[in-house]
């Protein structure tokens, strides 16, 4: 037997007479913790999302080193001007993104286990001691995460800022967690009222993907908005900065360190107690409604209207020559728009598409003027939309159904070459032709109409070098029929290599820019290469098998 | 070792979920001993029944039973002697088999090593030992069934709700399986089984409880229903009293609009 007696138990054993005063049967609790945290160990949080991880080990400890990192980022903050309540606000904000992401994206599954209802319900546990299981497992993991999280900066207020400091931050924790916990769960409790549970694990999938897009940018923004934010400015109350948490745990430090009793400053400071007090309340009055709830997640979920895929269908005749190349258009832009796991994975590299070229434009921001940026040749920074195609392009042979994958093997497909024309022609039409015009839009409004031409050039740039990506990567799989599980071992450092081959496109483009007209002659150029690269990389002679 | 005493008791149990009847003035004595084929079209309320009785639906109306406690009381001790098998096996995947037995054998008083060992010996009787030790992630359909099935009997319950218990298993475990439930029953054991598979019931039940639409239609032996509605097999009695008689016909319109599509292609 490989469950073992855990620390945050022997710890929570300290509290046995609290526990039986209330009620709970704590030899249940402990074997029921026991089990949870067994399990813990074995999964792989998100925050690993986008590195390779070996299975064995706790996987969950390992990512408290990553967690100790974002300590890093927000230590600077507690140094960065007088103006407590904005700097302890920015602390906060990012301390209770962190949280909550990490809450939804790992702790979801524990709040919303529908097989605790059937397994620990059906058995001579009480829901006392089940509910209290659940949030002192909650808790435990919010420990570790909030203290790896915050030692860092907790040390360094210590020694720098004082005792009174130092406790502040740690009772001001403290209700965060609360406030992050309790809000959370009556949030799924709101979104189960009013919906079905395939809504909530969209909702859920989405707070995971805003979580990997935030810890892959989010480091890139903070790293460098550090010289560029203004911390001398002076903090001016207004009654909206009620509405923002951090703010309220910002006001506690202007109040009780910088002794500023400004009305704003002292609502602020109360809100920051009393609404974490009052949403705990209301939690324990409402768990039974919650429990209840998940009811829905058992069901099947309600019928929806079957919406008519009217653009899919045009954009399918619009690109597609055969129907059977149709066929798989249409399936690759389902599978695109509706499977969690592909979107967890291919989404936050979408948005690093989007959100680069702005990092670089802001950069820039720095030294010249918007309008003095408008006159350059900085829209080449939209290319990079197009250096992640190939990693795009590799994650669409991988599925979190990939069992679904026997389809193409019992299928009598003619011709498996257009099973992945089909499902590129998707990619491009469905997935990066919205985010390049969404790009385009601003890019008009920076760079003026003039632009257009050039924007065109790497829009054709990227129906090119798609093909070439798929000349060039392994086809030795339909498209979404691997796991994810192995998606991290083959070909990601390929698909990197392959994406500098747009700097080559760059350089083209640059050098037509040089003449009169050269970017005219540069779109016919591509709109030929497209097409004969098209033809010729579909034809029989590259068989998928 | 048969007594007349009643192990679960249900007096006018109703449920409404949405605004949809979906029990209607449910009301069924069952004695120890008993083997209770619970059967009924899909939707008919089978498995909410089941669901109330384990006490994973609360807001019913009518009384429930078991063992003479009135389970809305907000005792759970007679959940000790209860043992489940869920329709969907539902585990924790994560877990090892072992782990997994371990856990359910704690939760319902065993200790440790005992559990342990128990299960231990119970794997062996369904050719599990060689993989205790693996995650349930990496098991079959069937192999996880022997293991929650293993999880409803490791503390030797009085009474078992087995919902749909055999999907998944070979014809070698169903065997062992049918042979073990009369057996339990001949020592006093009281089984709650609930099925679609209708020549299972009609072998291993000693009383048949047949459902639609949240009402019970017949209640009594497999020789009663017999007499009943005068056909020859369970299915065909089924057929009979859910009223439904005209699969030919509809076997014979699926095949022609299945051809027709063929012409039109």
């Amino acid at each position: 037997m490989q469950m073992r007696e855990y620390r945050s138990i022997q710890v929570i054993s300290l509290f046995k007479p609290l526990l039986l005063k209330l009620g709970i049967d704590y030899e249940t609790l402990v074997i029921i913790l026991r089990m949870k945290l067994t399990m813990d160990g074995r999964r792989v949080p998100t925050i690993f999302n986008d590195t390779r991880v070996k299975k064995e080990g706790n996987q969950f400890l390992k990512s408290l080193w990553i967690y100790a990192l974002y300590g890093l980022l927000i230590t600077p903050f507690l140094f960065l001007g007088n103006q407590l309540v904005f700097q302890m606000g920015i602390s906060f904000g990012i301390i209770i993104f962190i949280l909550s992401t990490t809450m939804i994206a790992d702790f979801s599954s524990v709040l919303l286990d529908i097989r605790d209802k059937n397994i620990l319900h059906t058995k001579p546990a009480d829901s006392k001691t089940i509910n209290a299981a659940k949030i002192l497992h909650i808790l435990i993991y919010m420990f570790f995460v909030s203290g790896s999280l915050l030692l860092l900066p907790i040390l360094v207020s210590l020694f720098k800022k004082g005792i009174l400091f130092t406790l502040l931050f740690l009772v001001d924790i403290g209700l965060t967690i609360a406030l992050v916990i309790v809000i959370t769960s009556l949030l799924y409790l709101v979104v189960l009222r009013f919906f079905d549970g395939e809504r909530l694990k969209d909702i859920i999938n989405y707070v995971q993907i805003l979580l990997s897009v935030g810890t892959i940018i989010g480091y890139q923004v903070v790293a460098r908005s550090f010289d560029i934010v203004n911390f001398d400015i002076s903090y001016t109350f207004s009654w909206w900065h009620l509405l923002l948490p951090p703010l309220w745990y910002g006001s506690t430090f202007e109040m009780l360190i910088n002794r500023n009793y400004s009305i704003g400053i002292v609502l602020g400071s109360i809100l920051g107690i009393l609404v974490p007090i009052l949403a705990v309340l209301l939690y324990i009055r409402l768990m039974p409604a919650f429990e209840r709830s998940l009811d829905k997640l058992m069901g099947v979920a309600k019928e929806r209207k079957r919406k008519p895929h009217r653009i899919i269908a045009f954009l399918a005749n619009l690109t597609c020559r055969s129907k059977e190349e149709r066929v798989f258009f249409r399936f690759a832009t389902l599978m695109m728009r509706q499977e969690r796991e592909f979107k967890l994975k291919v989404y936050p590299v979408l948005a690093m598409g989007i959100v680069f070229p702005f990092i670089f434009i802001l950069m820039e921001l720095r030294e010249r003027s918007l309008a003095d940026i408008g006159t350059g040749s900085m829209f080449l920074f939209i290319y990079f939309l197009n250096f992640i195609i190939p990693t795009v392009v590799h994650m669409l042979r991988y599925s979190g159904s990939y069992k679904g994958g026997w389809i193409f093997k019992a299928a009598p497909i003619d011709h498996p070459q257009i099973v992945f024309s089909g499902t590129l022609k998707a990619f491009l039409t469905t997935m990066y032709a919205p985010v390049f015009l969404f790009l385009s839009v601003i890019f008009i409004g920076i760079f003026s109409i003039s632009v257009i031409p050039d924007l065109l050039a790497v829009a054709l740039g990227g129906v090119l070098f798609t093909a070439i990506v798929y000349m060039l990567m392994d086809r030795d799989s339909f498209p979404f029929t691997m796991s994810f599980q192995f998606a991290q071992d083959s070909g990601s450092f390929k698909m990197f290599l392959i994406g500098l081959l747009t700097l080559l496109f760059v350089a083209a483009h640059t050098f037509a820019n040089r003449f009169e007209f050269g970017i005219y002659v540069y779109i016919a150029l591509l709109l030929v290469a497209s097409g004969i690269t098209w033809h010729s990389v579909f034809r029989k002679r590259f068989v998928s098998q | 070792m048969k007594t007349t005493e009643n192990v679960l008791v249900l007096r006018d149990l109703t449920m409404d979920y949405g605004g949809k009847l979906v029990l209607n003035r449910v009301n069924l004595e069952v004695k120890r001993g008993q083997i209770i084929g619970y059967i009924g079209p899909n939707g008919a309320g089978k498995s909410t029944t089941v669901k109330i009785m384990l006490g994973l639906i609360q807001d019913y109306k009518g009384t429930v039973e078991l063992f003479g406690q009135d389970i809305s009381q907000g005792d759970i001790s007679y959940k000790r002697r209860i043992g489940y098998v869920p329709e969907q096996a539902e585990l924790y995947d994560n877990l090892t088999a072992m782990e997994f037995l371990v856990f359910t054998g704690e939760l319902y008083g065993l200790e440790r090593q005992y559990a342990e060992q128990k299960a231990e010996k119970l794997l062996k009787e369904f050719d599990l030992t060689s993989v205790m030790d693996a995650r349930l992630s990496s098991f079959s359909k069937g192999m996880k069934q022997k293991v929650l099935i293993t999880s409803s009997l490791l503390h030797n319950p009085d009474l078992l709700f087995l919902d749909e218990p055999l999907s998944g298993l070979d014809a070698n475990s169903m065997m062992i399986i049918r042979e073990m439930l009369a057996q339990l029953a001949e020592q006093g054991k009281t089984i709650f089984y609930s099925s679609h598979i209708m020549d299972v019931v009609e072998k291993i039940s000693n009383r048949i409880v047949l459902l639609v639409r949240g009402e019970v239609v017949a209640d009594g032996t497999f020789e009663e229903l017999q007499e009943l509605s005068q056909e020859g097999t369970l299915s065909g009695i089924f057929n009979q009293l859910t009223g439904f008689t005209d699969h030919g016909e509809r076997a014979s319109r699926f095949i022609s609009i299945m051809q027709d599509g063929d012409a039109d292609a």
